[in-house]
């Protein structure tokens, strides 16, 4: 089967699971006690009042209905509008956010693939050496630790007690430098993106690059003792040849699974990164949904964290081929 | 210890292959068993990490009592103050008005005391309590689960399989922290139901798990032999296939126990989970919060506690696996 019907098949797989997510969120989300139009409408509004609100809302019909109508609309790409930022649709609420935590994911993962897969692999080059020792101390810790612990120790660290980078928000890359207090060229903008982006990738990125260091470890260990690196070793072939032609490729498999299942934990994560930062991403916008009891912003935000789940997902899997061409896509997924 | 050399590049974690037991599954679990805890004794890593969930477990167990059975008598008498207040006995909080806040360390209270005048170090104590119970009962939560479903989807295959491991992976496809707290916000936000929540969001990496495994132990021979034996499907699978299955659950178990615990923490802090005053690690980073400038060392203890505890079942379930899986220590 050829790559492009592969990645077709793929998206077609992930309907149902699109599916099955908007159904638990919206028998979820039904769930959740207390009424939304009473905290939108006050302490006491009159009858005829919430009567209106709910069949704007469409909350007077019975639950299937309600289902059937959600669906149909999210189909159609309709989330709803928000309850809490009154009037605003919920989509066009989540696509100014989306692209914060996209940013955050992006740097967090790119910061933990940068350090992680050299320290993976000199780890099991140099096994039960002192670098090995510490890289897999570094790993521990970095599975160990509460990502937002780390966030607040670097906040006070770097933030308060230092005062190198910036304790809280995040300044887009794109954002105009007109709305930013010391910033007049687009280069003034990006630099104190990065100033505010560092901290928070650390936080977010630590769990990740924790993991894969480990991953990145036993795979190259479990490599580096398969019978055609001895033969190499045997033809007196470099010992970094070995490594970099060799090895390192055939090591990556495992990395890669363990990566696309990392973006669960990093998606969560981004939730309680947004939070200690107090960056305004989909993290914070599902708690404030949930806190205020926005039915559509709820469903519509956890949608779009399965959504995004199951992108990275298809691409990890798409990048299955990309490093090992033995992968062949007729048969169950990897 | 033998194993097949038809050892494929599956792309499989390490924890998911182990050796499948033989015609005398039983005598080959013991030496297996006694093998395994040998292999375990002589890992000194793996030995501290059992050193530190005992103490926090036995720390979890004493607080419980003497919270649940005690009402709190040691907490009042040793730590808090004799001049016992009920009112504040719960919060654990000194009843004398709050003349202690952010206190500094000394011998009354040597990690010194909150923002309302609270000894840092026994509401750390009792938070252990949380940090236990929450790991082992989510986890087991999880593990009960994720086997049922997973060993009944490998062992029947077919449509079964395909309808449950499709509900599991939807229930994968949505963060778990964000799930529990969709969860959370439509029950309540309470321990219980954060357990619950965290339990159930580990179910598809536990039925994901066995069922790689149960696919490949119901094509042994002992099992086609039970089968023409005329043994109920029930029993095989609860007395052949699950045992024989068993060895990566229990690795991906104990590691689990230490993703419940910062999975809780992470809830607590946010405002879910564990509600104040109860004492809880999660929930004293997130007052903590708001005290970053003022003082700076409350934030910094609860954070170590629960990296201690974690870190704990971490070297623990990654010695069971070096111990389980003879081939990475060959």
């Amino acid at each position: 089967m050829g790559l492009a019907r592969y990645t077709l098949r793929r998206i077609l797989q992930a309907i149902p699971v699109l599916l099955g997510i908007a159904t638990i969120t919206f028998f979820l989300t039904n769930a959740i006690p207390g009424d939304p139009i009473k905290i939108m409408l006050g302490p006491s509004p009159s009858a005829q009042q919430i009567a209106t609100i709910r069949a704007q809302y469409g909350l007077d019909q019975p639950v299937y209905i309600r289902y059937l109508k959600y669906l149909w609309a999210v189909v159609h790409g309709d989330l709803g509008t928000s309850i809490h930022f009154t009037g605003t649709p919920v989509l066009t609420k989540i696509l100014q956010r989306l692209p914060v935590t996209l940013l955050l994911l992006v740097s967090s993962f790119t910061f933990a693939l940068v350090t992680a897969i050299p320290m993976g692999v000199v780890s099991a080059k140099r096994r039960n050496k002192p670098v090995d020792h510490v890289s897999r101390l570094v790993a521990l810790i970095g599975v160990s630790t509460p990502d937002f612990w780390i966030g607040l120790m670097l906040i006070i660290l770097f933030g308060y007690y230092l005062g190198w980078l910036p304790p809280t928000d995040l300044v887009m890359p794109w954002a105009d430098p007109a709305t930013l207090e010391h910033a007049t060229t687009r280069l003034d903008v990006i630099v104190t993106s990065i100033q505010h982006l560092i901290l928070p990738t650390i936080t977010l990125g630590t769990l990740q690059m924790a993991a894969v260091t480990r991953i990145e470890r036993s795979s190259m260990l479990e490599v580096l003792s398969e019978e055609y690196v001895k033969l190499a070793r045997a033809y007196g072939v470099k010992e970094t040849t070995i490594l970099r032609k060799h090895a390192f490729r055939n090591a990556q498999l495992p990395v890669i699974t363990i990566v696309g299942l990392q973006l669960t934990a990093a998606l969560g994560g981004a939730v309680l990164t947004e939070t200690v930062f107090s960056i305004s991403g989909m993290g914070r916008l599902i708690i404030t949904a949930i806190n205020s009891q926005d039915y559509p912003l709820v469903m519509g935000t956890t949608l779009f964290f399965g959504l995004t789940f199951v992108v990275g997902v298809i691409l990890t899997d798409l990048s299955y081929a990309y490093i090992d061409p033995r992968v062949s896509y007729g048969e169950e997924e990897p | 210890m033998a194993h097949s050399d038809a050892s494929v590049d599956d792309g499989t974690t390490p924890e998911s292959r182990s050796t499948t037991g033989g015609v005398n599954e039983r005598v080959e679990a013991r030496v297996g068993l006694s093998y395994t805890l040998s292999q375990l004794r002589r890992d000194p890593t793996a030995m501290a990490g059992l050193v530190v969930i005992v103490v926090m477990t036995v720390v979890a167990i004493l607080t419980f009592v003497d919270a649940k059975l005690l009402h709190y008598y040691f907490a009042t008498h040793y730590w808090v103050n004799p001049e016992n207040d009920p009112s504040t006995v719960k919060t654990l909080m000194p009843p004398v008005g709050l003349t202690n806040i952010f206190g500094e360390g000394s011998w009354a209270h040597p990690l010194g005391t909150d923002y309302r005048g609270r000894d840092i170090l026994v509401r750390l104590v009792y938070g252990t309590r949380i940090a236990i119970q929450v790991g082992f009962i989510s986890t087991a939560i999880g593990l009960v689960g994720g086997t049922t479903v997973g060993s009944v989807a490998g062992y029947y295959g077919g449509w079964v399989d395909d309808a449950l491991m499709r509900a599991v992976e939807t229930l994968y496809a949505i963060p778990f922290l964000v799930l529990v707290i969709a969860f959370m916000a439509a029950f309540g936000r309470d321990l219980t139901y954060a357990m619950v929540g965290v339990g159930i969001t580990t179910i598809p990496s536990f039925a994901r798990l066995i069922r790689s495994r149960v696919v490949s132990v119901r094509e042994e021979d002992y099992i086609e032999a039970a089968r023409a034996a005329g043994v109920r499907d029930r029993n095989i699978i609860l007395r052949h296939v699950i045992p024989n299955s068993f060895a990566p659950v229990l690795v991906q178990a104990t590691l689990q126990i230490g993703v419940a615990i910062l999975v809780v923490a992470g809830l607590s802090f946010l405002g879910f989970g564990v509600q104040p005053p109860t004492p809880s690690w999660g929930q004293m980073l997130a007052s903590a919060r708001g005290y970053l400038l003022p003082d700076a060392w409350y934030s910094v203890w609860p954070g170590l506690a629960i990296l201690l505890t974690v870190v704990g079942f971490n070297l623990l379930g990654d010695g069971l696996r070096d111990a389980l899986d003879p081939r990475i220590n060959n």
